[in-house]
């Protein structure tokens, strides 16, 4: 079958590989439907995470249709369309049995590895490098997914595959970060980031009752999505103090809640983006963490700063001296998916959650590295690039 | 040429997997700063999602290392499951203590969910014989017996 790999740093191609196989009684074997880019890719495109190995197929937000299902699997069938949870989940775990569904126990074949650098193994997650487990990807035209009956979701009619492929990760993501940050009805957000996530996190924000919603970005087709489709006032970075416009908005309080969906590569006009710039470059610090400074610089007194961006592991200069004498919380955590997928479908049923609007590129598989390269340089407007490995 | 490249990646691969095994203070380990002795002697434990009477009897994959080792199983704390500790009676090597770490792991699985993950074979492309990559393999090999287990 063809497959989209990672071949080196900032290389991609498309290569014939075997098909994949039922491994575990719980799998299934997915026909992909929908597949797409994700900003968290770039990280492993750019060698941020060099855990990678040449030929690994990437990709893990995507839904499709169940052609095989392992003899221990209950709740699906053959033909159910589906939409997966990007991280591995065992279901049996106490994290897993307490909702926090990215730390299983169990679904990171390589614990090694993470207990090294976090003191603790996460989660798997299905295309993300072997810190995660070396599971191969979702931009194939088939994939394995382990422990079916807890990671995939009957997609319901009504809802088309485009809309349902963002509750795959962007969506829960953004859920995840709503949801343990603390958003409640009346309160100010602030989203750092008008990719996907972002958006998603301004628009579930607003859905779970916050009063008024910013977006902070720096392309002005990413925050025109996030006031059309999110309903949100937007914040361009490059062109006023961040701090200052929220501060100026929110009678000088500061939001009550920060969310940060950047990442370790955020871009920073000024001297301190050039700072973060050149000590990653040098590896004396792993991940830019310019938005999670501003965020908690941003953040009301008593208020919470939630890091849904990527990280991977030291950063350097981070205001821990705000964190303490603020009382904010501060809190981050992976892709909770199966906690959240069920109520997005219904959301997205209901035509309260849309999405399509994100996939502003639809290739064949085959165009799979030029789509990395429009998403990753942002060419064309290009928020997300969706493959559809069997035509449409 | 092939060849050359092919023991170059082989040396530069063993140099790499070498210095991941370098024990850094703080780093990678939970005993660390313990002299070897005292690390071989830590109880390793997991907890399981069960009640203490389902270890009775060591799973299988403790039991495979037979009466080298000795287990301890503890209800744990604020209904989080129940403590699975185990170590070997005598000294032992950093691949036995691997083992032990391994085993523990594949216990835990069986219990809660009845089977151990698997990740190979899976679908991949053409790997290039590298040093890096020949260290990630050796890494991504050694994984279920690493860590601060």
């Amino acid at each position: 079958m063809k497959a989209l790999t990672w071949t080196g740093v900032n290389q991609l191609a498309v290569a014939d590989v075997p098909e994949p196989q039922i491994l575990n009684d719980h799998d299934v074997i997915l026909r992909i439907r929908r597949t797409t880019t994700c900003g968290s890719d770039l990280h492993l495109l750019s060698g941020y995470i060099p855990f990678m190995r040449a030929g690994d197929v990437i990709g893990h937000e995507f839904m499709g249709e169940i052609v095989e299902a392992g003899k221990a699997v209950e709740n699906r069938r053959v033909g159910d369309r589906v939409v997966v949870a990007s991280f591995v989940s065992c279901g049996g775990c106490w994290y897993c049995r307490n909702e926090l569904y990215s730390l299983c126990d169990n679904g990171n074949p390589n614990p090694g590895i993470t207990e090294g650098l976090w003191g603790q193994s996460v989660g798997g997650c299905l295309g993300y490098s072997h810190a995660v487990g070396g599971f191969a990807g979702s931009h194939a035209e088939y994939m394995r997914v382990p422990f079916a009956d807890v990671g995939t979701f009957v997609v319901p009619d009504g809802v088309s595959d485009t809309r349902a492929l963002f509750a795959s990760d962007a969506a829960s993501t953004a859920f995840t970060g709503v949801d343990l940050s603390g958003v409640q009805a009346g309160d100010t957000v602030a989203v750092w980031g008008a990719g996907a996530v972002g958006q998603m996190a301004a628009r579930i924000s607003a859905i779970v009752g916050a009063e008024q919603v910013f977006v902070i970005d720096r392309l002005p087709e990413r925050l025109e999505q996030a006031r059309t489709h999110a309903g949100a006032e937007t914040i361009d970075y490059t062109r006023t103090d961040v701090a200052a416009e929220l501060k100026e908005r929110t009678g000088g309080r500061g939001p009550d809640v920060c969310i940060e969906a950047v990442g370790m590569e955020a871009h920073s006009p000024g001297p301190q983006g050039v700072y973060d710039q050149v000590k990653q470059q040098l590896r004396l610090q792993t991940d830019r963490p310019t938005a999670v400074r501003e965020a908690v610089l941003a953040c009301r007194k008593g208020g919470s700063v939630f890091v849904l961006g990527v990280f991977a592991a030291m950063v350097d200069k981070f205001p821990l001296g705000a964190v303490m004498n603020k009382g904010l919380t501060l809190r981050g955590a992976q892709v909770h998916g199966p906690r959240y997928i069920p109520r997005l479908l219904e959301w997205m049923e209901r035509g309260e959650l849309v999405t399509e609007h994100l996939a502003t590129h639809v290739l064949p598989l085959e165009e799979g590295p030029r789509g990395y390269e429009l998403f990753k340089e942002k060419k064309d407007g290009c928020v997300r690039a969706v493959f559809t490995p069997h035509g449409t | 040429m092939a060849s050359l490249l092919s023991r170059a990646a082989d040396a530069g691969g063993a140099l790499l997997g070498r210095l991941q095994s370098v024990r850094l203070p703080g780093v990678g380990t939970a005993s660390v700063k313990d002299d070897p002795a005292t690390a071989a002697r830590r109880w390793r434990a997991v907890t399981v999602l069960c009640d203490p009477d389902r270890l009775a009897d060591p799973p299988a994959p403790l039991a495979a290392l037979g009466g080298r080792i000795e287990t301890r199983v503890t209800r744990a704390p604020g209904d989080k499951g129940t403590e699975l500790a185990a170590r070997y009676r005598g000294s032992a090597s950093d691949a036995e203590i691997g083992e032990l770490r391994a085993a523990l792991r594949e216990a835990k699985q069986l219990v809660e969910v009845g089977e151990v993950l698997r990740v190979e074979p899976q679908p991949h492309g053409p790997r290039a014989e590298t040093p890096a990559g020949k260290a990630l393999d050796g890494a991504a090999a050694a994984a279920p017996k690493e860590g601060v287990l």
